[in-house]
């Protein structure tokens, strides 16, 4: 079971070895002379007895020989094989010492000689035992957060009794309206309150409209750093990441149970029973697992390993604090410092990561795939492409082996070694060919492809390609070019040689195809001569039945591929490896889970979390929604479940909500609903400030202009002249065509100032509770901002539509924007502006100006 | 320059009531927060060479890589970006000594030369990333990744700012942001008001500065209207102080509408002075409005100021991979004269003492030759090489006229003295009055810092 530990336990030991015997007179006198003023200079700061570098002591002949994380620095009578010769010779451009500056020539011979002699050493002090802090597991237990949920039956209110007096009846519904939906009520829904206050009623109502699910899933993409794009240099898009966000609307909105919402993120592509969408045309459970994929991309990774290790670390950081609230990821490089997670359980849960991939996948239900093969059955037979005859040359190879690759949708047709994308020979057939990983051998790349002409979009990758990605990032793209038959096109590997790549065969389009006789990966720029030529059939298209086929759905899911268990990095460093870790997950809440027999073990890691790490999934969620509730958690680290994340203000209330979630079904909504029928939720909870995509949907509301569309493609966010930068997209509209903000995309590089001038939180990982701070930049923002002016004005011009007078218009606008009617100051403030300056559009527009950056509309009382 | 007492002059009436309730959060806004230890620096000024200037055609001479030309290195060289660098490459400029400390700085760098007795040149530089966008996250923030806090956010959150009416940190622009866009300027997990703010060229160069024109003359008179509607509010929200600063922001943000008009009016400057930074000739102008802002900016408190390398029609940043010769001579004379004149015009004001300058990319080059297919001629650049390059300091009180650390005979390693980027911004904080040890944030369950858990203070370049 603790068998990792084990491993590493018993390296350390067996490293330990005893001294040898004093060495002989001259050989001590070389030792002195050469070697040892060497090491006090240069050496000993670092590798000295206290606190040593690396663990590693130079002090005397049996550290060296013990040597430190990386294994023996020395191998006396060895020194090619002696790290200590290897790190001073600065052989390895990894491993230099000493870090400041190479030693003189002269002194790496001496070292050299000083080793071949056998490491005479006369120093007689004895190594310390190898301190190896263990993890004392029953006390590790104890702690609070790894206890079982204690047994408890009280409600809130009688664990809390809260003090005071409820907020009246329209600061309630305006606090709750706003929590649950992101809006504010309208004036119909508060004066229904006002005339029947059935708090019950209004949270059902609350909870039961879209809006609930939209403004959730927004708290729920801070978790897993969503974002479609991957950042970096060029800001590629991620495609159908937005399928995702729709994903969690829909659970929410759906109150699906919470630990199936888990299993599907961590496995849903593995689950026997997936979730069907409401038009039963695809697999919804698989979507969740897009969650995996949201981490930046690096454009041109110099080191491959080094970046998939980089990827991985950021799904353990994501993965072990949203569902956990652990911080495995500080067991990168050494065992946590504070929390019983030793490195090899972050190397165990490393292997299920490492063993799992992205792929651009068609995730069709089984009624989808029949209904499209009932129209494709229709088109006659195609005889056989035929294979092209190349004549290859010396430092040239055919990639081989379509058959091999991994095929999606029905349009995908490999005949004679000739992929193609029409399937029976429709245009509007789709599909998607992915080919096993390996390392990019060669500087060019030629493909012999076919199809009609087909031109990359501004934006996205587009639908028609065949793609080189090299380390996860679309590198090169080969379109067809509408040339009749095959011809070449080549494209050099520049940044792509030596990494890991995939091809992959992408037809998205109902209007082309395109088809690939041969991939050549070559030394030479010129693709090389064809001796036959390839052929596939010639088709006519069949607009009758190309109209009937039903469309597929694609999304970029997770799919296990090679599973294999990862060595431990010694320090984090992917050129240092340890011991190999089997798969698995932190031991510190095992409880039946076993080893990982198969697979990647994504499915196993949906039963540790939902069944073994049950207690510590609930609480980390029940207090998410206690902290979107009441402004902080009941913990307030929400990320950090660990000793040095914050103890809980209330244990017995926590647990009780832990406890009646999981007894609940995991259902979110009932959650909901106890926490905002409590007379605490009435009475005790302090005033937040909205984030920046509430007050934006706010301003939206009041104009009239919101477009309450659910789903869909995100819009383009509005660029302005001061945003700049590689990558930049072409501007969308100001006002994001009125879509709620969790439709605007979430452009890694482009983000949207209104937003990150309110804490917006950036996708890098795991951020459960948002910054509040008051910076001069918002009232800029709410001051000069274009897209708040413009929805100032069409403010003002819907109440003159709506033939407001002067004597209601004040306290109509008071309703709409903060439930309540103006004080008298309020309403001679905002009369004698309008008077003023004459109640016309424009006064009005200056009037909701106002109001929208009063304090008042930025904050939930 | 306007001042609170003049604001509250100007606004006494009906704006006033939000003014008087002010007072406090303004000093806290411009509040200072104690060093450390005492420190002689209280600015930086970053002149970041965005693309990776070459160590080995500007400040440190190769005779080595002349002579064997042409010849493959003796030795296998890491993976680089585009990896088909192997044939060695001499430097086509020429290399004079300067100075009473008789430093070599080679003809892309005339003026600059000049100044070499107020340098400290780092021969030894070394970072971690290959690759523009992670060297770039690297170098501003510590770490290769997105979204970690910049070096003028960690200055900003460990000094506050002693400017009242501009923020903290400010990156100065002519056409080009860096790969990785805004977040190498970001706050990172800092709270957002220690971020950089990008200033852009022209009139208005902050975003949402200033209100459209047809709102300008109304402005005044709707800051009355929402002072009063503010009024009740405070007290409705239980004296939330949250609000009361979002309250007060408004002020500040109404002061710093005036004073950038009054920060970029450069007409009190002499032509002198304006000459001195390249002000007017076709190459230097925009660096020279850069460098001559980032010193307004630096009189006037700003605790960080960086500056973006001009845009550069064909030979865009310092990334030469082709066209070595001719690139870098157009990036090396859009800066030169305006760095120098800045140096200059900081020591005449007596300012260059407390004004931290460095100037360098986020790595160096290689010796080899990038030709690709096309083989070895005029048209060569060289690849990207974090492991051995340049960076100099001016000011601040590091050590005037040093050359420190160096690289090997080919410039591909350092290998004496070497300072990592780490040990630079270690340094860099320590010039500042900053232990880069305790200057932390906790986030995601650790203390934080800009130098991860690296970085020493390279003590010997101090002064």
């Amino acid at each position: 079971m603790r068998l990792a530990i084990l491993l590493v336990l018993s390296v350390r030991i067996l490293m330990a070895q005893p001294a040898a015997q004093p060495p002989a007179q001259t050989d001590t006198e070389f030792f002195e002379k050469r070697i040892r003023p060497v090491l006090s200079e240069r050496c000993l700061g670092c590798h000295g007895q206290v606190a040593p570098r690396a663990n590693l002591r130079v002090s005397s002949r049996a550290s060296l020989l013990q040597g430190g994380d990386s294994g023996p620095a020395i191998v006396p009578g060895k020194p090619d094989e002696s790290r200590l010769y290897q790190a001073i010779a600065y052989r390895d451009n990894n491993l230099r010492m000493p870090p400041t500056g190479k030693l003189p020539d002269d002194v790496i011979a001496d070292f050299r000689q000083w080793i071949a002699m056998g490491a005479p050493d006369p120093r007689g002090e004895t190594p310390s035992a190898p301190v190896v802090k263990g993890i004392d597991w029953e006390q590790a237990r104890r702690f609070w957060a790894f206890q079982p949920l204690r047994p408890v039956s009280q409600s809130i209110d009688a664990i809390l009794k809260p003090q005071g007096k409820p907020v009246p009846a329209n600061v309630w519904l305006r606090r709750v309206t706003l929590d649950l939906t992101g809006l504010p009520p309208t004036p119909e829904a508060l004066a229904a309150f006002l005339l029947h206050p059935d708090k019950a009623a209004a949270i059902d109502r609350l909870l039961a409209s879209p809006q609930y699910g939209e403004r959730w899933a927004r708290h729920w993409l801070d978790l897993v750093r969503f974002a479609e794009t991957n950042g970096h240099e060029f800001d590629n898009e991620k495609n159908d990441a937005w399928r995702y966000r729709d994903y969690v609307i829909r659970a929410l909105n759906d109150d699906l149970p919470y630990d199936r919402f888990v299993r599907e993120h961590v496995a849903g592509d593995l689950l026997p029973n997936p979730r069907l969408s409401a038009d039963g045309a695809y697999l919804e459970s698989p979507l969740a697992t897009t969650s995996y994929w949201f981490g930046e991309i690096l454009n041109s990774a110099t080191d491959s390993v080094k970046s998939r290790a980089d990827q991985v670390d950021n799904q353990i950081d994501v993965f072990s604090k949203t569902f956990l609230g652990l911080t495995l990821a500080c067991a990168r490089c050494h065992d946590h410092k504070f929390d019983p997670l030793p490195t090899a359980d972050y190397y165990a849960l490393a292997g299920v990561m490492h063993s799992t991939r992205v792929r651009e996948a068609v995730i069709d239900s089984p009624r989808r795939q029949a209904e499209i093969a009932q129209v494709l059955s229709q088109y006659p037979a195609r005889p056989a492409s035929t294979r092209p005859k190349l004549q290859l040359r010396e430092g040239e190879e055919l990639f081989t082996g379509f058959d091999a690759w991994r095929g999606e949708g029905q349009g995908i047709r490999v005949s004679e070694g000739v992929a193609d994308t029409s399937g029976p020979g429709s245009l509007a057939a789709t599909g998607s060919l992915t080919s096993p990983k390996f390392r990019m051998p060669r500087f060019y790349v030629h493909v012999l492809l076919q199809g009609p002409k087909y031109e990359k979009p501004k934006l996205g990758e587009g639908d028609l390609r065949l793609t080189l990605v090299a380390d996860d990032y679309k590198s090169s793209h080969f379109f067809p070019t509408g040339a009749p038959g095959f011809t070449w096109k080549t494209e050099r590997m520049t940044l792509s040689k030596d990494r890991t790549c995939y091809f992959e065969l992408v037809d998205r389009s109902r209007t082309g195809y395109l088809a690939v006789a041969a991939i050549v990966i070559s030394d030479h720029r010129d693709p090389p001569a064809i001796l036959e030529n390839a052929a596939v059939s010639p088709f006519t298209p069949n607009p009758d039945l190309e109209a009937r086929l039903p469309f597929s759905t694609f999304a970029m899911i997770s799919q296990d591929e090679d599973p294999a268990n990862v060595r431990l990095h010694i320090r984090g460093s992917h050129l240092n490896l340890g011991p190999e870790i089997p798969r698995g997950f932190p031991q510190i809440l095992r409880r039946e889970t076993g080893p990982v027999s198969a697979g990647s073990g994504r499915l196993q890691f949906a039963d540790y979390l939902t069944s073994d790490a049950r207690p510590l999934l609930a609480r980390v969620m029940v207090n998410r929604i206690w902290m979107h509730h009441f402004g902080r958690g009941l913990v307030r680290s929400t990320d950090n479940f660990g000793r040095m994340g914050d103890a809980p203000a209330n244990e017995v209330l926590l647990d009780t909500l832990a406890r009646r979630f999981i007894d609940s079904g995991w259902s979110l909504k009932k959650l909901h609903r106890d926490i905002l029928l409590s007379e605490a939720y009435a009475k005790t909870v302090p005033i937040r400030r909205l984030e920046g995509e509430a007050i934006r949907d706010a301003m939206l509301q009041l104009s009239g202009r919101l477009d309450s569309t659910l789903y869909g493609p995100s819009v383009v966010p509005y660029i302005s002249k001061y945003q700049d930068g590689r990558g930049k997209p072409p501007s969308g509209p100001l006002d994001g065509n009125g879509r709620r903000s969790i439709y605007i995309q979430v452009r890694r590089n482009f983000l949207t100032p209104m937003f990150l001038a309110f804490d917006y939180p950036l996708p890098i990982s795991t951020i459960g509770t948002r910054g509040s701070s008051a910076v001069p930049s918002q009232a800029l923002m709410l001051l000069n901002n274009e897209f708040v002016l413009e929805q100032a004005r069409l403010w003002a011009r819907r109440t003159i539509a709506e033939g407001r007078g002067p004597d209601t218009l004040v306290r109509s606008m008071y309703l709409e924007a903060f439930s309540r009617v103006p004080t008298s100051d309020e309403q001679a403030a905002a009369l004698g502006y309008l008077q003023q300056h004459g109640d016309n559009e424009e006064s009005r527009a200056d009037l909701a100006h106002v109001l929208f950056n009063t304090a008042e509309f930025s904050y939930v009382q | 320059m306007s001042s609170r007492r003049q604001f509250l002059a100007r606004t006494a009436n009906g704006f006033g009531a939000l003014a008087a309730l002010s007072l406090n959060a303004l000093s806290a806004k411009g509040a200072t927060r104690a060093p450390h230890y005492p420190a002689k620096a209280k600015s930086v000024i970053f002149l970041f060479m965005d693309g990776g200037p070459s160590q080995m055609d500007s400040f440190d001479p190769k005779p080595r890589l002349k002579k064997d030309q042409g010849r493959k290195l003796p030795f296998q060289p890491p993976t680089t970006v585009f990896n088909i660098s192997d044939k060695i490459l001499g430097s086509p400029f020429t290399f004079q000594q300067y100075g009473q400390s008789g430093t070599p700085v080679s003809e892309l760098f005339p003026h600059v030369a000049t100044c070499v007795d107020d340098m400290t040149i780092i021969r030894s530089m070394v970072a971690d990333h290959s690759e523009h966008t992670a060297a770039n996250y690297f170098i501003h923030s510590g770490s290769g990744f997105q979204g970690r806090p910049s070096m003028g956010a960690w200055v900003n959150y460990g000094l506050g700012s002693v400017c009242e009416n501009l923020p903290g940190f400010i990156v100065l622009e002519s056409g080009l942001i860096p790969p990785g866009g805004m977040d190498c300027f970001g706050a990172g997990f800092l709270p957002a008001t220690y971020q950089g703010t990008l200033f852009r060229r022209g009139t208005t160069p902050v975003a949402d500065l200033e209100p459209p024109a047809a709102e300008r003359a109304k402005q005044r008179e709707k800051l009355q209207l929402l002072s009063k509607l503010n009024a009740g509010i405070v007290q409705r929200f239980a004296a939330s102080s949250e609000v009361e600063a979002t309250i007060q922001n408004y002020e500040l943000a109404f002061r710093m509408q005036t004073e950038v008009p009054d920060l970029l009016d450069f007409s009190k400057e002499t032509e002198a002075t304006k000459q001195m930074y390249g002000l007017g000739d076709k190459l230097t102008d925009d660096f020279g409005r850069e460098c001559l802002l980032a010193r307004r900016l630096v009189e006037r408190g700003v605790r960080f100021v960086e500056l973006l390398t001009p845009a550069r029609s064909g030979f865009d940043r310092w990334d030469q991979h082709s066209n070595l010769e001719d690139g870098h001579r157009i990036n090396a004379q859009s800066v030169d004269k305006p760095i120098a004149g800045l140096l200059k015009d900081l020591k005449a004001r007596g300012l260059l003492d407390e004004t931290l300058v460095i100037w360098g990319g986020e790595f160096g080059r290689t010796p080899c030759a990038q030709m690709g297919d096309a083989g070895f001629n005029k048209s060569v650049g060289r690849d990207h090489n974090p492991y051995g390059f340049t960076m100099w300091l001016a000011g601040g009180g590091t050590k005037p006229g040093l050359v420190y650390g160096a690289t090997d005979e080919y410039g591909y390693f350092a290998v004496e003295n070497k300072v990592h980027m780490h040990d630079l911004h270690a340094t860099i904080l320590h010039l500042l009055g900053l232990d880069h040890k305790r200057l932390t944030y906790r986030y995601s369950g650790r203390d934080m810092r800009l130098t991860d858990v690296a970085g020493n203070v390279v003590t010997d370049i101090l002064a």
